[in-house]
Formats: structure tokens, sequence, C-alpha cells
């Protein structure tokens, strides 16, 4: 059954429009993410299922009721913001009590549900506190427990990792993937970190400039990406100008400059100009020259990051790719000036329309 | 982080000015309070009495004008709380474009003269004043109303007066006031009224305090209002100092009167801090 569905949702602030007509399921206990770059609307689409932002049009149902007229308190929703939002004037136990409150829950039962919410984020024993006596990621653990508090029917997230470091923002990830999964709460979560998306979610909504370009699960979006924007959003990509040489099936071959390579699939015409999108991590490095076939270059800079290594590789005609190793063996102690051949599969090479000559 | 000895410097200059022109004259009327004031001759030499302040306590008249002075101060203060509230709620929350025109419409009292301003409420709440002439021609009333020389006129003139300065202290603690966490509040399922009254009320109490404790500080040392809108009979504490000093030349009852008034605002400050602190939820 659809816990939340989004039917030509949109909004404009007069002229400006922030979310073009967005429409989509969302499955009962599913967790899905809106991911994109800061000002694409997808923090718009989750005020205006908060009841914060009034939709200029479409609707908005949650199982079989429509809310888009319903104030933000009678949606029944939790809210979890990217500045925790916390009162500052309460303690963290009447934090968490607050939404329970207003539900006219109060005595034992009261009393056991916040202390089962902060036992969930792992804060039991902290409920005389306040807020400011707390770090930021303890701060973010109350705000989830007082929006799981009250069972709301979708958990709604704003960036809620963005302010925490990189080492708590892998731990929460885990962890409120881990709280969503036992409560069973549809969630929808916004952000703007590819990885938080693809980890974390059953299906992620790409969207740019107040469009959504392509609801689908993470590996979809990974692998096959639906448009230009999403293929060169996600991941690490190299983006070359091109051409389509001919077709072969549903692939074929494309060329940048003297340089042809082989595509999987191709949806463009022979001879059409192209975008062509092949990711860091899918390019594999042979040392020294190689096959007739391969294509080859010359290594013009390493950089070491930890667990991978980057190669910027010249090609032909001074095109320059990008290459990702793991950061052992051999592979990943080639010096400048060293030829290498490149592997580049026919499916890592994502041939995409021209951007702005599409949609 | 400013080092100590450097912000010791950066008081340093104000620090002098006030020691020495304010704290030091202060100071040299504390042996003035325990003199003796005799008639037509002065301060008596070398007699040391607490007369003074125990008449404070003990004189009827002079407990009353405590009391008055008192009073007005709270309704003062709450009469310009719940008139500035709403407007200082919609100069932080309202439109953008209304800000910069309604904060001035809210100072522009302020660029007048107080005696002008004092005048004026003359001219409106007099007994053949703009007032009571309009209400009487329009037969809503037979006799004036006692608008003047009295709490009411007082009340009128020091609340326009004050007002400001209550309005601009509130529209800073609004602004301050995260709108995420009203949200959060709504998302929960408080009402508009109870969003309000749990979350934007008790988190601007910080500047409810200020404007407050700024407002009957004001009020209860006013001077020139009082004198003007009371007459020389219904007097306040600053009035009544005045008289004391300028008309009686009693300085030692003039400074136990100045003394008694400082302390019991002190207190009253005092207090209103550990209750507003209590109920705002800060330790």
């Amino acid at each position: 059954m659809s816990a939340l569905v989004f039917e030509g949702l949109g909004k404009s602030y007069g002229e400006t429009t922030v979310v073009r007509e967005v429409s989509l399921t969302i499955g009962e206990g599913e967790f899905v993410s809106l991911l994109g770059p800061s000002g694409c609307g997808k923090t718009t689409i989750l005020r205006m299922v908060a009841g914060l932002v009034e939709p200029t049009r479409g609707r908005i149902l949650l199982g079989r009721d429509d809310i888009t007229r319903l104030p933000p308190n009678r949606r029944g929703l939790g809210l979890v913001f990217q500045s925790y939002a916390l009162f500052p004037h309460l303690t963290v136990y009447e934090n968490v009590a607050f939404g329970l409150r207003r539900r006219k829950v109060g005595g034992a039962e009261l009393d056991r549900r916040v202390s089962e919410a902060l036992a969930m984020v792992r804060l039991s024993g902290f409920g005389d506190r306040h807020p400011r006596q707390l770090s930021g990621g303890q701060q973010q653990r109350v705000a989830i427990a007082r929006a799981i508090a009250p069972r709301p029917r979708v958990l709604l997230f704003d960036e809620p990792l963005s302010n925490l470091d990189a080492q708590l923002r892998d731990e929460m990830q885990i962890e409120l993937k881990r709280l969503q999964r036992e409560l069973g709460i549809t969630t929808l979560f916004v952000t703007h970190d590819q990885g938080e998306a693809l980890s974390m979610s059953d299906r992620v909504g790409v969207m740019a400039r107040g469009v959504m370009q392509q609801f689908a699960t993470p590996e979809e979006i990974y692998h096959r990406p639906a448009t230009a924007f999403v293929a060169s959003f996600i991941g690490k990509p190299n983006r070359l100008a091109g051409r389509v040489a001919f077709r072969a099936g549903a692939g074929g071959r494309v060329a940048v400059g003297s340089i042809e390579l082989a595509a999987a699939r191709i949806d463009e015409a022979s001879g059409a100009a192209i975008e062509i999108v092949i990711r860091q991590e899918a390019i594999g490095l042979r040392p020294g020259g190689g096959a007739e076939d391969a294509v080859g270059g010359t290594i013009v800079l390493r950089s070491f990051s930890g667990a991978r290594v980057q190669y910027v590789v010249r090609l032909a005609d001074g095109i320059e790719l990008v290459a990702e190793t793991p950061s052992h063996g051999a592979l990943a102690a080639l010096e400048p000036g060293a030829g290498v051949a490149l592997d580049i599969a026919p499916e890592a090479v994502l041939v995409m329309p021209v951007e702005g000559a599409a949609a | 982080m400013i080092r100590r000895r450097h912000g010791l410097l950066l008081v340093a200059p104000l620090g002098l000015v006030l020691a020495g022109f304010f704290i030091a004259p202060v100071l040299m009327l504390v042996p003035t309070s325990f003199g003796e004031y005799v008639p037509g001759a002065g301060i008596a030499k070398g007699v040391w009495t607490l007369e003074n302040y125990a008449r404070i306590i003990t004189d009827d008249y002079y407990r009353e004008v405590i009391w008055r002075t008192l009073g007005l101060g709270l309704a003062v203060t709450a009469a310009c709380l719940v008139l500035g509230y709403p407007l200082a709620y919609l100069i932080a929350r309202g439109p953008e474009r209304w800000r910069v025109p309604l904060i001035l419409l809210v100072i522009f009292p302020m660029m007048l003269n107080l005696v002008v301003r004092s005048f004026g409420w003359i001219a409106l709440l007099a007994n053949r004043g703009l007032v009571n002439n309009l209400l009487m021609q329009l037969g809503v009333i037979a006799t004036p109303l006692k608008l003047m020389f009295n709490m009411t006129g007082l009340m009128i003139g020091l609340t326009h007066i004050y007002l400001p300065f209550m309005v601009l202290m509130l529209v800073a603690a609004i602004r301050n006031v995260p709108r995420d966490v009203e949200a959060a509040a709504a998302t929960l399922g408080s009402t508009r009224i109870h969003v309000f009254a749990s979350v934007t009320l008790p988190l601007s109490a910080p500047g409810i305090l200020a404007g407050s404790i700024l407002v009957f500080v004001l009020t209860v040392s006013a001077l020139v209002t009082p004198r003007m809108l009371g007459g020389p009979t219904y007097k306040v504490m600053a009035t009544l100092i005045y008289d004391e000093y300028m008309q009686l030349l009693d300085w030692p009852s003039g400074s136990a009167l100045s003394f008694a008034l400082t302390a019991i605002t002190l207190a009253i400050i005092w207090l209103s801090g550990r209750v507003a602190r209590r109920w705002a939820g800060q330790p």
C-alpha cells in the first residue's frame, strides 16, 4: 500500500518556480531519499509534506487522506531538522514528551514511551539534561527521539547529518537505517550527499532545478542514470563531449576526438552530438602499452587519498581522464610519465543527450 | 577571546568617568542621608541619625508615594508589554518591507523633546482638553473626566513615552527565536496558540525581562512627565526627592529617599530576573 503520494506537486514564488510538477508514490515502510544540489527544491518538497510551505499546485496524499491543506499540527508527521531545532528551554525528557503530551499521552504511559524513544537512540539517562549540555550528535539523536516518540505515520528528515563531522555522520547513517528498519516507519530523507542517499535508501529521487530527474533504486541510479544530470551528479564522473560513431544493436561505438570507445547502450542517432560520462572508478589501468584496440595514454598526475589513488591520464588529442584505483598493489605506484592502457567496459560508457537539447 | 588585562583597558575610560562623576558623588550622599536637617539652618554638624530612613517606613505620606511609584512602575511596564508585544511580533515576523518603516514609526516620538511630548498630553488630557471636549460634545459624558493629576494621566503619558524602549527590546528578542523550533512544535501537534505559548513566549523571555527592567527603571525614576502630568500635589518618588532637595532643602531626607528608591529597584530587578529565568527553564 502507498504511504505517501505526490500528485503533480509544485511550488512557485511569483515568477520563480522552485518545484515543477513532481509526482511519485512512496510505499509503506519505504526509505526514500531526495537527492540534489542546494536549491534544487528538495527541501521545499519536504516542507510541503510537513505543512510548513503551502503548495502552489498538486496534492499530497497520506495513505488515503488528502493532507494538502491541513495545518502541520494535524498531519501527524515526524520532522527532524538540520539545525536539530530542540526546545532549548526544556529538558531532554520534556523535548521527547512534547509530541506525546500534545496527543494527550500522560502518566506512566508517557514515562514509558519517552524512555523507550530515548533508549532507541541510546540516550537513556540523559532525560534531565538540557540540550545545550549535549554534543551535536547527541542533540541530533534527541531530535530523532522526539520525532519518533509519537509514532508518526511518516518520518521526514531535512539534511539531518550535514552538521555532524564525517566519522559521526557515518555512524549515524548506520544507526538511522537500523532504527528505520526496526520501526518500519515510512521515511522521506532529504540530502545533498549522494553517499548518504545511496547507502540508506530503498529508492532515491534525484532532483535538479525543481525537476525530478530520476526516481529509482540506488543501483539503477548509479548504473543506469536516466539523464545527463544524474550521470554527472552521481559518482565521480569524467564528462566528455563526443558523437555517436555508429550503432550496432542496442549499443555501438562513440567517438571523442580520434578516440573510439564501445558503449553498451546508445539511444541517440548515428552522428548525433552526445555527452559521454565515464566514472573514475570504472576505468581500469594496465601499465605499459597495451593491445591494439585498447586506449593508451600517459599519466600526468598522481593523487593519493588514503584508500584510493587518482591518476590524471592524458590521451591522444590532449583529452584528459581521471582514473581511480585502490591504493595498494603495483597499480597504485605508477609515476607521472608512465604509459598506460585504459580498460573501459562498454557498460561503463554512459551515453547521454547533450544537456539542454533534451528535457 | 579578549584577555582580562585588555578587557580592563577597554572599560577603563568609562569606568573612570563613572567613578569620578557618578559613584563618588553618590557615595558622598551616604553620610548626608544619616544627617539631621534643621529647618532654616541646614544640616546639623556631628549628628548621626537613622531618623530619615525610619520616617520613610513609618510616615504614611512617604509610604503612599512609594507604593504609588512602584504601582505606577509595574502598571506602565505591564501596559508597555501588552501593547508592545503584538507590535514587536509584527515587526519581527511581518513582511520584510514593513520592518524599517514600522521601526521608524516606533522611534519617531523619541525625536521630540520630552517636555513637548508631555505638553502634548496636557493639551489632550486637561479638563478642557481635546479628549474631554470631544466626549462632552458627543454627549458621552456630562462633566469632564479626570485624566490628569492622577494615576490615569501618569500611566497614559509614561506608557507612551517608554513604549519604544520596550518594542525595540522585544523585536530583537523575537527575531532571535529560531523559526525551526517553532516549526518543530507545530509538526509535533501544537496549534498556533500553543506554539506561541510554549515556544515563542518563553524563548523571548530574555527580551521581555530586559525590556521590562528598562521601562520599570525609567518609569520609577522619571521626573519631567510626572511633574507635568501629576502637577505639584500628585507626587511620585522622583518628584518627591526633587522637592525635598530643591524646595525644602532637606538634603538628608532627599538622600535617604534616593537610596531607598535605588534599593527597592535593585531588589525588584533581582527578583524578576530569578522569576523569569525559572519560567524560561534556565538554571
